[in-house]
This record gives C-alpha cells, structure tokens and sequence, in this order.
C-alpha cells in the first residue's frame, strides 16, 4: 500500500486486579500501541507493581557484574530458555557477585602494587650505576651529599672550587654522587648546577641499588603472576557465564519494562483505562484474544477509526493539521523489497499519517539513478556482490540500508552498464572512435548487439565521454519525470487532507507550469547556440508561455504572490538533475585516465612495467569504486530528499511502537 | 594550431566549473560545520543536515553544464 496502514483508536477498561493480566496479554499480542497518559482530574498515573523493586535492584547488581566481567552485547549462537533463566538467576547473581568482587579486588590489588614496585624501581635504575650502598648517601654530620644527573663531568671544576670532597661518576660520567664537608656545601653546589646539575632523591633502604632492583624484579614476577592468575580468572569466568548473564539482563529488563507499564496508563482508586492505537485490520484479534484470555471482565471499545482527512476546526487549521498526521502512529511497511529502503526514509523523518509513504517511490528511483551514475558492468557486479553479501552477513539497520543500496544500485549499474553505455571498468566494449576497448585489448571483436528472436539491443548507445550533450538532455528529461511523479503525489495528499479544490490550488498551477517548461524545453535545446533565432511568434512558443502563466496564476491564488519566487527554484530544480549525467562523465573520465596509464603507457614496457601498469589499474579502479558508491550514493538520494520530496513530502509522524518483548539471548518456553 | 578563439572558449569553460566549485565549497563548508554540530547534538538530525549540506552542490552542477555547453561551441 502507498498510505500507512490505517488505524483505530481504541479504550479498554478493567479492574485493577485484572492489570498484570492484561499487560501479558498485549505484551504477548505485540499489536498495541499505548498513548501515554498526562494526568487530568479524577485519574491519576497507576504505580509499578510490586514485581518491578525486585527485579531492578537485580538488574543493578547484574549490570555491575557486566562491567566487573568486561562483559559486551554480542551475538550468541544459543538461547537461554526462560525458564533456565528465572530458575538460575537469582543463585546464579548471588554467587556470582560474590566470587567476582573477590577476584576484581585482587585484580585491583595487585595493579596497585605493580605500579608501586615500577616506581621503586624506576628511582634505583640511575642509581644503580654507582657502587654505594644505599645507606652509605645518609646519615651524616658533617657531610652534604649531592646525587643526581649532570651534563658535563664537574670533577675538574670542583676540584678547582673545593678542597675535600670525593665524587663518585657513572660509565659516561652523566650521574654523580659527590660528598663534601658541610662548610663548603654552597660552594660545591653552585659548580654542579654550573654543570647542569638536576638533583635525583635517594630512596631509603639497605644494601646496593643493583641488589634492591633484583629483589623488586623478584616480586614483581610473583605480583605479576597474581595478576595474570586473576585475569585468567575473570576470562574463565566472562566465558562460562557470559550466555547466562546477558539472558538474565534481557529477562529482567523485559520484566521492569512490563511492571512499570502502569506508569503510562490512567487508573483510579479499582480501575484502569488503556487508550491505545491498534491497526484497524487487527481490532478484532486484539478483542478475541483479550476475551479469551480474560473473559468478560473488561470493557473493549473502538472510539474512532482514524480518517486522513483533516477536520477543519474554526480558527486554529493549523494545530489540527500537526495532530491528525502526527500523533497517530505509522506503521511503515513491512513488504519486501520496498520495506529494504526504509531506512532511506527514517533518515529524513517517519511519515505522517495522512501522506503517501515516500518509501514506495524511493525503492524504485534510487537503485535507477545510482545505475545511471555508475552504468558500468564492471562495477555493477561488484556492487551487487557486495550489497548481496552485505545483506546476508550485516544485522546492524545502517549497513543493512547500504547493503541494500549497494545490490540493487548494482543490478542497474549492470544494466545500464551493458545497454545504455556498453562498458566494463572505463573501457567500452566495442570501438566508437579510435580510444582503447575491451575487444582491443583482448584481440577479439566482441559482439556489439544482443540478438533475440529477431530484436537486436546493441551494447552501449551513448558513450559516456563524447556523447555528454545527450547524456545531459536526458537527465534534464528524467528530472521533468521525476519532479512530475512528486506534484502528482502532492496533489494526492493535500486532496485526501482538504478536498480537490485544495489540491488544485496549492499544485496543479506548478504541474502547468512544469508542463510549460517541458514544451519549451525541445525549442530552446534546438536552438542554443543561438537564442535569438527562437520565433516567438510560433506555437512551440506561445502555448507552453501560456501554460506558465496560467500555471503561475493559479499558483498566487493559492499561495500568494510569493510563489513566483519559486519560479526559478523549479528550473533549478530540473536542472539538478543534470547531475546524474555529470557524475557518471566525471567518473569515466577518472576510470579512463587510469586504463590509460595502466594498458597504453605502462604496459607495453613490458617486465616490471606490466607489475606496475596491474598495481596502477586494482589501486585506480578501487578509487573510483569507492567515488562511485559515495557520489552516486549521496547524489542519488539526495535527489530524492531535496528535489522531489519538497514537492508533497511533510513528515514528521510518530512511529508505531507496539508493545512487545524483543528477545536476543532468550527464548521463550 | 588551435585558434585563440577555442583556448578563450576551453578557459571560460574552465572558469565556469572551477569557480563554481569554489562557490559551492564557500557556501558548503558554513551549513557543513554546522550540520556536524546538529548530528553531535542528536544523530537524528543526519539526514536533514546531508540535505541542507548538499544544497549549494547544484551551483557546480550549473557550472558544469555551462562548461559542457561552451565546449560545444569549440
């Protein structure tokens, strides 16, 4: 269908006691879509019943578990069933939480003292280049001990400066501890920081650095150990009971959802009223399957189906217009392959209730525009290799929604490609001039025409690169086409919206003047290279300009004089479209400057030539692969979102969400 | 030998496609800043930010069809 499916309001009323059924129930049905309730007098929002307190103090500990065990979503072959999990759980969290909190105090333990030793160590290292023990640097009376980095050796300058003292130097001479009496303290400490003295502090401790290092590096293998042991620890642990805990977090989460649904239902002091949205088709299974299940004791009514039509309430048009499209929830829909493009759709907003479902059109005319733009058999296939195995491995709804642009773009690349173009990688099948093609590169005259019962298709009527004047006709050409389709859909919504009078008013002047500007068109192509030569007076002229104006007068009733400023918005509009010519120019161009470099230039030197020529071909063509999904991608939709949707597209509905219970790692019975 | 007249037209088709670029990147860059503003506020907003981006990209497509246009002539 090209209109959302359509929906009944519906109201159902019970009795307290009967609440936690009932949600079973239309969480089972998966069909009901819950207006949330605002309070007003006499009602008042219901309270979680008493099952929720429980399961979410589970659900903290649980999730602190995921976080302690590094535990991620992931994609589990096997389903826990529903009754492993309820019957498991809560043993299963409790000594759970009890081993875990051990081995990540350990884990946490251990690191700290790792980082400790490191720092111990780290101090000793320079130290370790002098033999002195190190309670030998402390501890005197009468002796000023300085140790630390230098950049040039200070010896002879102190003991120019200084009468007593004793140095001790490293290897190289940049780390020294120089002993000196007390008195001439100052006098040393100037000629070292002459000598870019920075002063290294001297752990306290017994026996030589070198002997202290090994002792750390001692217990740091044991630290070590520790540490890899409580890793190993976690890992086992993540692994056996990962299935487990992401199964107990779904059916916990499933059960809060479910005991707080009162929350967004009105109830007074014995009753409650569930005010839902369920599409009208399915009002009747929603009501057996409530009788069967809870017997007479509620009460079911259907309060409207929803119309499409705005009702026109004096003085405020524009408030109901927002609340008949958005608030009632679209159902997008769910027929394969038009269901594929969606996310195409979702990406720009979810449509209104009362408006044609843009999807329809979008799975039709993108795949075709992104084949015009790549029209080459060679990426065609790749694409659709690509889309294909992108559609049967990608869960995530982006990848799927490119995977899906990717195959059928693809298909039509591949059409085109053979048909329209007659080409494979840049390279023409058959010679149109004198350039490189396939049947010259193999030796061999390729087929130029597929014959069939007597119907001869050639391969390739335009060639991208010198055929371009052609190329851009016919795009201006699939613009008219296309921007026509979306002022027909237009005047189709705003007719079911306000009546065909409105309709009329508000588009059908803009299809008269596109109609004009389509006449026109043929004439002013004729006669481009000089617009003087056009004869005004001749009817190829004057019916098309009528059109216009009778288009544009129509279009200032009803929508005032400002729509004459849309005038050029709509030649622009056509023009874009030009585009899809040009950005398949513009990529043959590239693909043929890199079959030039690879086949005619590098090639026939023959040797490492041809190694080069096979390296410039893959890493070209690759580029160009990757050009072509990009700008025939981002071009070919945004035709779609810019040009045509402006012309009847709104937006903004709200999406229907029933409720219903989603299961991952569960499985039910 | 190729006219002055050709090479005046071939450098007015190329000025038609290179400052139109130039145009459309000018214009771009502001509604692109500001688009990656919107979708880091809410992700949502992706599909309309890449609409309002891709505006300007037409003055090129104008540009480019001049340049096709004037290429005829040579």
């Amino acid at each position: 269908m090209l209109l959302p499916e359509k929906m009944s309001k519906i109201l159902i009323v019970g009795s307290k006691d009967k609440l936690q059924e009932t949600t079973e129930v239309l969480y089972n049905l998966a069909l009901v879509h819950p207006i949330d309730f605002s309070e007003e007098e006499g009602l008042s929002l219901g309270s979680p019943f008493p099952s929720a307190s429980d399961a979410s103090q589970k659900l903290l500990k649980l999730r602190a578990l995921e976080k302690d065990l590094e535990i991620e979503e992931a994609n589990l072959a096997k389903k826990v069933p529903v009754g492993e999990v309820e019957s498991k759980m809560t043993s299963t969290i409790d000594d759970l939480n009890a081993e875990v909190s051990g081995v990540v105090e350990t884990k946490n333990q251990t690191q700290q003292r790792l980082a400790a030793l490191e720092n111990d160590k780290r101090l000793l290292v320079p130290l370790s280049s002098i033999p002195l023990d190190l309670d030998l640097y402390s501890g005197y009376d009468n002796i000023a001990v300085f140790t630390g980095a230098v950049r040039s050796d200070p010896e002879a300058a102190l003991s120019a400066a200084v009468k007593k003292f004793e140095i001790f130097k490293s290897k190289n001479a940049d780390f020294v501890a120089v002993f000196v009496a007390k008195p001439e303290a100052a006098e040393a400490q100037r000629v070292l920081v002459q000598n870019g003295y920075s002063e290294v502090v001297v752990p306290k401790g017994k026996g030589t650095p070198e002997q202290l290092i090994k002792n750390i590096e001692l217990e740091e293998g044991e630290v070590k150990k520790a540490l890899a042991d409580a890793e190993d620890k976690i890992t086992r642990l993540r692994s056996e009971n990962r299935a487990m805990i992401l199964a107990s977090e779904e059916h916990l989460s499933i059960e809060v959802e479910k005991a707080e649904f009162p929350l967004r239902i009105a109830t007074t002091k014995n009753a409650f009223a569930v005010d839902a949205w369920v599409p009208t088709k399915q009002v009747e299974n929603v009501k057996k399957e409530l009788d069967s299940k809870l017997g007479k004791s509620f009460h079911f009514e259907v309060l409207e189906v929803k119309s499409r039509k705005e009702v026109e309430h004096q003085g405020s048009e524009v408030e109901h217009e927002a609340d008949v499209g958005t608030e009632t929830p679209v159902k997008m829909g769910e027929k394969k392959p038009i269901s594929m493009f969606n996310g195409f759709t979702e990406l720009i907003s979810t449509p209104k209730y009362n408006e044609i479902d843009p999807t329809n059109v979008i799975a039709i005319t993108f795949p075709l525009f992104f084949g015009l733009m790549v029209g080459d058999v060679g990426y065609g296939t790749i694409f659709i290799a690509l889309g294909y195995i992108g559609l049967k491995k990608v869960t995530t709804d982006d990848w799927r929604t490119i995977s899906t642009m990717l195959f059928f773009g693809g298909i039509w690349s591949t059409i085109f490609g053979l048909f329209l173009f007659g080409e494979a990688f840049g390279m023409p099948f058959a010679p149109h001039g004198d350039e490189l093609t396939w049947s010259s590169l193999l030796g061999t005259a390729l087929p130029s025409s597929f014959d069939l019962g007597g119907i001869s298709t050639p391969f390739g009527i335009y060639n991208k690169l010198t055929d371009v004047n052609k190329l851009l006709y016919l795009t201006v050409w699939i613009g008219i086409f296309h921007l026509f389709l979306g002022f027909f859909l237009g005047m189709f919504n705003i007719a079911m919206r306000h009546g065909i009078k409105h309709a009329i008013m508000e588009k059908f002047g803009w299809v008269l003047v596109l109609l004009g500007m389509a006449i026109l068109l043929p004439v002013i192509i004729a006669n481009l290279s000089n617009i003087m030569n056009i004869q005004f007076s001749s009817m190829a002229v004057i019916i098309p300009l009528v059109l216009i104006i009778i288009g544009m007068a129509i279009s200032i009733m009803g929508e005032g004089v400002l729509s004459i400023l849309e005038l050029p918005g709509l030649l622009s509009n056509i023009l874009s479209y030009t585009r899809l010519a040009a950005i398949g120019v513009s990529k043959a161009g590239l693909a043929l400057a890199f079959n030039m470099i690879a086949i005619e230039m590098l090639a026939p030197m023959g040797g490492i030539g041809v190694v080069f020529g096979i390296v410039i071909f893959i890493v070209g063509h690759l580029a160009v692969l990757m050009l072509a999904i990009i700008s025939a991608g981002i071009h070919g939709i945004r035709l779609h979102y810019v040009e045509l949707f402006q012309k009847f597209y709104t937006g903004g509905g709200t999406k229907y969400s029933p409720l219903r219970v989603v299961r991952k790692y569960t499985s039910e019975r | 030998m190729v006219e002055i007249g050709s090479g005046l037209v071939a450098i007015g088709a190329g000025l038609a496609i290179g400052l139109s670029g130039l145009a459309a990147g000018w214009a771009e860059k502001d509604i692109g800043s500001a688009a990656v503003g919107a979708i880091a506020e809410n992700p949502k907003n992706f599909g309309r930010s890449l609409v309002m981006t891709v505006i300007p990209e037409t003055i090129v497509i104008f540009g480019l069809v001049i340049a096709f246009l004037l290429m005829g002539k040579i």
